[in-house]
């Protein structure tokens, strides 16, 4: 081989095709056809990036994943600077065992990026998810390998408001609402080429959040549909 | 019977020496404050020519960087049961001579040891890393042993004949004796021990007080000595008089580094465990501060406790310079072995309970908690936050009912809604909390507004709409 080519290779500095087999630890989301777009599922460890609106199912998207994590293993789940109250009695109902959940609620921003490290580096917590609308490329960098050392998965949840800097994390998605689910477009994933955007439709498991029009043969007791101002 | 006494002439200062670790610093006397005399010096102190009971004016003569710190009897006191604690883990049988001094009964652990001296050598290495200036010496009785230590004996022997000789030699100076009857001895041409214990008890009672008498007859081992001895404390506590006074909170991370090593000792021979400190900080001008840091699991690595009390240091605002710190343990519990599966590969160092704590440690207690369920169907109050121990227990004694479809987010309060939304779903009437002060006359939906957010809204009985969450 070419030396300078080798001394590259050995720096770790050049992108080989066949290192995408190393992505095959994945977890199923849930949803199929986010499954086939990540070839697998999100991530065993490291930190995700969701660009998404409060409010339009981005949590929905991540709870399945977060409950079979939850019930392979006896780690905790830490939720990290949610912008309103979390209802336990959504996350009761979903399945999630409220004694291994904890809340966070960070005075600054500054305090919720240390929280969230020390959750991952502790290796008691296989998921956090984080409410931060900024950060900075290091310290996505201290959190990747806090989340590598303690084997957890941090998803990071945030509205961009201008077009983004790329942040070195595994996994990227932009999320738009759609009346029947989510628009979905990846725009990052570690050791994988970008996919067209495409469609999660999330009518299985919420039939009621669903705002396509119902089949003709269900019959709507009169006053089903109320406008208001 | 074979006692030991130890005799501890500088302990205040001792104490203060210690926290300086070979660093140097200005000559230190301390001062009577009574009789404003010098009680205790340093060697740095002796060296320029101050003795003991030398007024302070002539000292501060003498030297010029001359520190002085005032006798506290306390101080005294708590480096006496430190020893004290110390020496229990080779001697069982320790009383306290106030206030310098400790007695031993050692004829007892000459089994265990062997001989004398290597049983004194086992002391000698315990006392060695406390840093102590202190005389000693073996007696038949425990009166014999205090006068010898005291005059700087040093010697340790087991022959009884040449611990009757040499206390036989004592001038009566030397002795407790009162001195109104040291003259009547005096004047009658009694000058040292020997020539008292020749007299018999019954002459002497004739014409000296009782008091005489039960001091030679313990002092001879004739009579009997009652001795109350030490148990070792259940709960930690050690107050430090800082050699310097601080004002900036970082610099506490050492003193309080050394009374941690202290505390992992304690708890170490115990075999226990702790689950809260608590530090005072006594500051020059204003009121002590009090702190209380927790650790959910029970730790007693000083490594441990420095991390969290360095965080709580942080946030700590000092309104004047700290001159001494005190720590206590809380409650102390059995330590029980982690039943952690060997096998199975675990990454990462904390437990669940030491993140709990070092983050309640940086966040307050209050930031840190867990979701719970009340059984109630007002949704507000169905949901809330407890802290991690109190959630447990709410979460664990009830099964409550769940709800279908139930947003992510709360607002807490709901807020009057003002944007344009289409119903899809609905309603569902909760009429409740008539029992109590708050009721609620609710109709709910879930809606979704242009933007593709999903609310969840309600209708009062008034016809006003509120948005009370948001399906996330």
């Amino acid at each position: 081989m070419n030396p300078i080519l080798e001394h590259l290779k050995n720096k770790n500095l050049i992108w080989q095709a066949n290192h995408t087999s190393q992505m095959a630890c994945a977890n199923s989301t849930g949803f199929r056809e986010l499954d086939t777009h990540l070839q697998g599922g999100f991530p065993q460890s490291g930190v995700m990036d969701i660009d998404s609106p409060i409010g339009i199912g981005e949590l929905r998207l991540l709870l399945p994943d977060l409950l079979t994590r939850q019930q392979n293993g006896d780690r905790l789940l830490v939720f990290i600077a949610p912008p309103m109250h979390i209802n336990s009695e959504m996350l009761a109902e979903f399945g999630f065992e409220l004694q291994r959940v904890l809340v966070l609620q960070a005075a600054s921003s500054k305090q919720a990026l240390w929280c969230a490290e020390q959750c991952l580096a502790s290796g008691c917590c296989y998921g956090v998810v984080l409410w931060q609308q900024d950060i900075a490329v290091n310290q996505v960098k201290r959190l990747q390998l806090a989340a590598d050392k303690g084997d957890a998965l941090l998803t990071l949840l945030r509205q961009q408001k201008q077009v983004h800097m790329a942040l070195p994390v595994s996994l990227a998605l932009r999320l738009r609402a759609l009346p029947q689910g989510l628009h979905i477009e990846v725009t990052k994933r570690k050791g994988g080429w970008p996919s067209a955007a495409f469609t999660v439709n999330m009518g299985d498991s919420w039939p009621e959040l669903n705002s396509l029009p119902m089949a003709d043969n269900i019959l709507h007791f009169p006053a089903r549909h109320y406008q208001t101002a | 019977m074979l006692w030991l006494y130890l005799h501890f002439p500088n302990l205040q200062l001792d104490a203060l020496l210690s926290q300086a670790q070979g660093e140097e610093i200005a000559p230190l006397v301390i001062l009577d404050q009574h009789s404003h005399n010098i009680v205790q010096l340093s060697a740095k102190a002796a060296a320029t020519g101050i003795t003991l009971n030398m007024g302070l004016g002539t000292a501060a003569a003498l030297a010029q960087d001359l520190q002085v710190v005032p006798y506290v009897p306390r101080i005294t006191e708590d480096k006496l049961h430190e020893i004290a604690e110390v020496l229990y883990l080779s001697t069982s049988d320790i009383s306290f001579f106030a206030p310098q001094g400790l007695l031993l009964r050692i004829h007892n652990m000459l089994r265990l040891y062997g001989d004398l001296s290597s049983y004194w050598q086992v002391l000698k290495n315990q006392l060695a890393p406390l840093k102590l200036t202190y005389h000693y010496a073996t007696g038949h009785s425990p009166l014999a042993a205090n006068i010898l230590a005291k005059k700087g004996w040093n010697t340790i022997s087991d022959d009884l004949e040449l611990l009757r000789r040499t206390i036989a030699q004592c001038q009566l100076s030397e002795t407790d004796i009162a001195p109104k009857t040291q003259q009547q001895l005096m004047r009658v041409g009694v000058r040292n021990v020997q020539d008292l214990l020749r007299i018999s008890f019954a002459d002497m009672a004739k014409r000296f007080d009782i008091s005489l008498v039960n001091y030679l007859g313990r002092l001879s081992g004739e009579f009997k000595h009652p001795i109350e001895f030490y148990h070792p404390p259940e709960v930690f506590k050690r107050y430090m008089e800082l050699l310097f006074d601080v004002d900036n909170s970082q610099f506490l991370q050492g003193p309080l580094g050394h009374v941690l090593k202290v505390l992992e000792q304690f708890l170490k021979l115990r075999d226990r465990l702790t689950q809260s400190l608590i530090i005072q900080f006594y500051q020059r001008d204003h009121e002590h501060i009090e702190w209380t840091v927790g650790s959910q699991q029970g730790e007693y690595l000083a490594s441990r406790w420095h991390a969290l009390i360095a965080i709580k240091l942080e946030q700590l605002k000092l309104d004047s310079a700290v001159y001494a710190i005190s720590l206590t343990t809380g409650k102390t519990q059995i330590r029980s072995p982690d039943k952690g599966d060997l096998f199975s590969a675990k990454k990462g160092s904390l437990s669940r309970l030491q993140l709990v704590s070092l983050l309640q440690a940086k966040l307050g207690e209050q930031a840190v908690v867990s979701p719970a369920i009340n059984n109630d169907f007002r949704p507000e109050h169905a949901a809330s936050y407890h802290s991690p121990a109190v959630a447990k227990e709410l979460n664990h004694d009830m099964s409550p009912m769940l709800q279908a479809m139930r947003p992510s987010f709360l607002l807490s309060p709901p807020q009057p809604l003002r944007e344009k939304v289409t119903v899809l779903y609905g309603p569902e009437r909760l009429n409740t909390g008539w029992w109590d002060s708050r009721p609620v006359i609710r109709d709910y939906y879930i809606a979704h507004n242009e933007q593709g957010q999903w609310y969840w809204v309600f209708k009062g009985p008034d016809g006003d709409w509120h948005l009370h969450g948001v399906f996330s």
